[in-house]
């Protein structure tokens, strides 16, 4: 009854830090005059002016006079077309249009452009992910391999990845390695972000494979399987299940590294929150939006993780 | 020298890396369907003895045969030759994230390439074998020790091998499961199975023992059928030995 009541308490006090948090950025903004305006911020999540309509060549534009429906006829050609799904025309009737004009809006509802960052970060993340858990094993199976070859190499990349700043190899693999392949932004991003989290997963998988008793490769062997079997069979999957949590978490991780890239040209959600800023200066709504999202990714992602701990320990 | 050896090792000596001269020395002939028991104190170089004959462990200098070929040749095929010696740790070693009857199955699946039915109808029939047909889709976590060690036995004999090296199968165990391990033991030599068994287990090696050698010092400093060995032992150190562990 009494423990109840001085919890009470402490939730009340967690309560009054949250308010006096809140209320201390709105001071903060205060002092600086900054006038809130969070009304702008829906339309870059959804935008409602829909698709954009581009005339597909030169043409002369008819628009009927209910407006309803637009026809174009090629200019110095046989084409035509006529359009009925749009909203706003923003050609008129006799007008000469070129290749690519835009001659009206679509109706409907768009992804605005930090869902579309949203979704190019998810993307990002789950292709490098791939990758790196590829280089991750490689080099983590390097790490406790009895090849001296396989043992340096691979350390030395573990050492060389984790002892640099990741927006340094970005800066490396985008403006070095990106120009003398021609890679494009998004490969040069998935390149640095899985080259760098592999990095970090072959140590989570190398401390997998250790924790897993000498006793099973000694047992794997005595029955006449192979290095590689015993890894495949008996080691490995023993390490990775217990090293999914972790593996997870380093998902997690390459979320929130992968704003880094935004310093290419490549609009995830950090780049897609500095191109609103740009045009509309409004950094603090734009900002707080950005890292609400990249909460709710975390979040949701973390949760999973957990859940999966969680059947993993029942079994 | 003995034709009919299946192990036959000689010379044998082996230094670790960290300077331990743990064989001094040692020729070892074990005939087929015998059954030698090794005792010895800690530390005396039994399981390394043990190990370098299925090359679990390298060798300094010698040399072992095992039904013919030379175990520590650079040009023997180390993977086919322990299909032909099953080994069964103290700690029994069952992999854990698989079923008995799926870490029976496994070795002959994988290195053997049987199929899928005729593997698991031997999984089954081995583990009826030491009793536990009943146990077949538990994993190793739900089995007590005495039953996991049945089943590792099962999964060395899964090979089909022609010689069965344990390694103290038994000294893991709580002492009311060391009969059911050791009467599965005593099957397969009844069987014709030749074995190679270091353990402390005195009344094991008595009853089923063609002959019983002592380690120390990572040699071999006594060997004997069993009645002679334990009932006039002629070898000092033995005497010692045996006072201990018999009191
Ligand atoms: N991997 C190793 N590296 C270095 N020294 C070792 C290694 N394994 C064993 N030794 C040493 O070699 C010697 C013989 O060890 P071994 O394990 O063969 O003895 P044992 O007779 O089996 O003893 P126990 O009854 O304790 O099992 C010991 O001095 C031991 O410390
Ligand atoms: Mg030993």
């Amino acid at each position: 009854m009494k423990q109840d009541r001085s919890r009470g308490f402490w939730y009340g006090v967690y309560a009054l830090v949250l308010v006096g948090l809140v209320a201390g950025i709105w001071g903060m903004s205060v002092r600086v005059h900054y006038d809130w305006n969070w009304r702008d911020v829906p339309q870059y999540l959804v935008s409602t002016s829909g698709q954009e309509l581009l005339a597909p060549f030169d043409a002369y534009v008819t628009i009927t006079p209910d407006g309803k429906t637009l026809s174009l006829t090629e200019y110095g050609g046989e084409r035509s077309a006529s359009y009925t799904d749009f909203e706003q025309a923003y050609a008129e009737s006799g007008d000469l249009v070129f290749r690519d004009d835009l001659l009206a809006y679509q109706a409907g509802l768009r992804p605005g452009i930090l869902l579309i960052g949203l979704w190019m970060t998810l993307k990002l993340s789950a292709v490098s992910l791939v990758f790196a858990l590829l280089f991750g094993l490689v080099a983590g199976l390097g790490r406790v391999a009895d090849n001296p070859a396989a043992r340096q190499l691979s350390s030395n990349y573990v050492e060389l990845i984790r002892g640099t700043p990741l927006l340094v190899q970005i800066f490396i693999v985008y403006f070095f390695i990106g120009t003398v392949l021609q890679l494009s932004a998004f490969t040069a991003g998935v390149v640095a972000l899985a080259v760098f989290t592999g990095a970090y997963i072959a140590e989570i998988i190398r401390s997998g494979i250790e924790s897993v008793p000498r006793g099973q490769m000694e047992a794997s062997r005595s029955l006449g399987m192979s290095y590689a079997q015993a890894m495949r069979y008996v080691v490995l999957p023993q390490a990775l299940k217990k090293t999914l949590p972790s593996l997870a978490g380093q998902f997690i991780n390459l979320i929130k590294d992968s704003s880094l890239v935004s310093v290419m040209a490549l609009t995830d959600l950090t780049k897609a929150g500095r191109e609103i800023i740009s045009s509309n200066f409004r950094p603090f709504e734009v900002w707080f939006t950005v890292a609400l999202m990249y909460l709710a990714l975390t979040g949701t992602l973390s949760y999973l993780v957990r859940r999966l701990e969680k059947r993993l320990a029942h079994e | 020298m003995n034709d009919k050896a299946l192990i036959r090792a000689t010379a044998v000596t082996k230094c670790y890396p960290n300077g331990t001269q743990a064989l001094k020395g040692v020729d070892l002939q074990v005939s087929r369907g015998e059954v030698v028991c090794i005792i010895g104190p800690s530390g005396s170089g039994k399981s390394t003895l043990l190990r370098t004959l299925n090359a679990m462990e390298s060798i300094t200098s010698g040399e072992v045969m095992v039904d013919g070929v030379s175990v520590h040749a650079r040009s023997t095929d180390l993977n086919r030759l322990r299909t032909q010696v099953g080994m069964v740790f103290q700690q029994f070693n069952l992999f854990p994230h698989m079923t008995a009857l799926e870490n029976v199955m496994l070795a002959p699946m994988r290195v053997s390439k049987r199929p899928l039915d005729e593997a698991r109808s031997r999984a089954e029939k081995l583990l009826q074998k030491v009793g536990l047909a009943d146990k077949a889709h538990v994993h190793p976590g739900q089995l007590s020790g005495g039953q996991q060690q049945r089943v590792a036995i099962a999964r060395a004999l899964a090979m089909q091998p022609t010689i069965m090296l344990f390694d103290e199968p038994t000294s893991a165990l709580d002492p009311e499961m060391v009969g059911e391990v050791l009467e599965v033991m005593k099957d397969l030599a009844r069987e014709g199975m030749t074995m190679c068994v270091v353990t402390h287990e005195m009344g094991f090696a008595r009853a089923v023992a063609h002959r019983v050698i002592f380690m120390d010092g990572g040699q071999i400093q006594h060997e004997a059928p069993p009645q002679p060995f334990f009932d006039a032992p002629s070898h000092d150190r033995l005497r010692a030995f045996l006072g201990q562990v018999l009191k």
